[in-house]
């Protein structure tokens, strides 16, 4: 009796050591929200990925998704990121994707829902004509972003030799951003992939 | 070591267990294959774009069979409210499984028990000792709320919580996270933390924390496979009580209760051959 109790003074002693290291790591992410949604402008979810609002209940965070990247696009997000830690991200100004869909097809939860390329909605870009070289007229003729785009004139096509996009077709994918030249002092590119499906509400169906 | 060495002639004199191979031995070659495997899984897939094997025990794919841990894919159910039907297909075999043997993931493949063993066989080196006797420090109905408590909390947060407590996910989410990125993730601490508890009290966390532990246990409670005890043969040395990893007593029939992870380590430790692993027939 005597023995067992020492043992759990010690192992409580233990768990405290270790929750105080923890601790140490976790500092910084205590400042953030734990509960608010890492997806932002240019920080997207893979590839038919669920709404925000169900997308860290439905994952279970195996990495999948991550390991069959053949560009690792896709990286787990750290302990930082809240309830939304060890979730799939995509930051399209490092890597962008390339809409392999392998992701998609690993996802053992239905998190990645099963759709065509065409029909992904990372997000929709849009361009900032105060930013775009071409659109300032600088005399400078990029099409950048048109030539990038796996879904050239269906998407992305060209008025005047400017690039416009067309929203209902963007799948989102961030080539366009990744291969823009033009960086602004907030990080962001002079075309942006906002997500703007990743906080639709739920269809219960 | 010496001791080990001269009861080994002992038990072939006697002629009891007509098999070469000790449980515990066997038990160590399939944990170290099925860490191999989950190591060789990540290096294969992101360097050599080999994809036949994937991913690790949160959610494994060996051709086109899936498996998911039952756990997390429950969590994932309960959670988001919905039901996908590849994740229930996935689910499925480790569920038959542990119906019909019982919590052998514990024992025989989890990364953990791996480790856990690594760390017993070296100090049994170290120090010369058989057994180091496990112990109840606590009662063992905890194991139970463990579950219902990570259950619920996931619920009341909306996330599969178990992912970040889950030790066994956890070692491959790491072995990925260093082979792909070359960084650790920081809930890898727990790994750490699961093993110190392990050298306090022999499998601490499997025996009152794990909430995959008791969710198999829960669903074996009624396996086929179990170590029956005969109490014509025992001459109750109670050797068996100390070689049990999770200190329970196979001597009062402990082995059919739902905490026993049919490890074998109680059948090896026996000299008289009074237990051994017994199949259920259906009927019985």
């Amino acid at each position: 009796m005597d023995r067992s109790r020492r043992q759990v003074v010690k192992l409580m002693a233990g768990v405290l050591a270790a929750l105080g290291l923890e601790g140490l790591f976790a500092r910084r992410a205590r400042a953030k929200s734990l509960f608010k949604s890492p997806v932002h402008t240019n920080y997207l979810r893979p590839p038919g990925a669920v709404p925000e609002e169900i997308f860290p209940a439905k994952c279970i965070r195996c990495g999948r998704c991550a390991e069959v990247c053949p560009y690792k696009s896709i990286r787990p997000l750290d302990l930082q990121a809240g309830v939304y830690a060890g979730t799939p991200m995509i930051d399209v100004t490092d890597v962008p994707c390339w809409l392999c869909m392998k992701c998609v097809e690993v996802c053992p939860t239905g998190t990645l829902r099963r759709v065509e390329q065409k029909e992904v909605r990372m997000g929709v870009a849009i361009i900032d004509k105060h930013a775009c070289m071409t659109w300032k007229g600088a005399g400078l003729l990029c099409r950048t972003c048109y030539n990038v785009c796996p879904f050239k004139e269906t998407a992305i096509k060209l008025d005047e030799l400017r690039p416009v996009v067309v929203s209902d077709a963007c799948v989102g994918c961030g080539l366009c951003v990744h291969g823009c030249p033009v960086t602004l002092e907030n990080g962001k590119k002079a075309i942006n992939v906002e997500p703007i499906y990743a906080f639709e509400p739920v269809k219960w169906s | 070591m010496k001791s080990s060495r001269q009861n080994q002639p002992d038990r072939k004199k006697e002629g009891v267990k007509g098999r070469g191979m000790r449980y515990g031995t066997i038990r160590f070659l399939t944990l170290l294959s099925a860490f191999c495997l989950i190591v060789a899984a990540p290096i294969l897939n992101t360097r050599y774009q080999f994809d036949f094997i994937q991913g690790w025990f949160q959610s494994l794919s060996i051709g086109n069979l899936w498996f998911v841990s039952p756990l997390e894919g429950l969590e994932s159910i309960l959670t988001s409210r919905m039901i996908y039907g590849p994740l229930l297909v996935g689910m499925a075999m480790p569920v038959v499984l542990a119906l019909l043997l019982g919590r052998v993931f514990c024992a025989w493949i989890c990364p953990i028990s791996f480790f856990s063993d690594l760390l017993d066989r070296i100090i049994r080196l170290v120090t010369r000792r058989r057994y180091r006797r496990a112990g109840d420090p606590l009662p063992r109905r905890i194991f139970w709320f463990a579950l219902v408590f990570e259950l619920l909390l996931a619920m009341v947060l909306g996330t599969p919580i178990f992912v970040f407590l889950s030790p066994p996910g956890l070692v491959g989410r790491e072995l990925m996270m260093a082979v792909m990125f070359g960084t650790l993730a920081v809930e890898g601490v727990m790994v750490i933390a699961v093993l110190l508890m392990h050298l306090v009290s022999k499998r601490f966390f499997c025996r009152y924390l794990c909430p995959l532990g008791a969710l198999l246990g829960f669903i074996g409670s009624k396996r086929r496979l179990k170590v029956t005890y005969d109490s014509d043969a025992c001459i109750e040395c109670g050797i068996c009580k100390n070689a049990c990893p999770l200190s329970l007593d196979p001597g009062k029939g402990e082995t059919s209760s739902a905490y026993c992870w049919n490890c074998g380590e109680c059948i090896d430790s026996c000299k008289t051959g009074a237990l051994r692993f017994k199949w259920r027939n259906f009927s019985a």
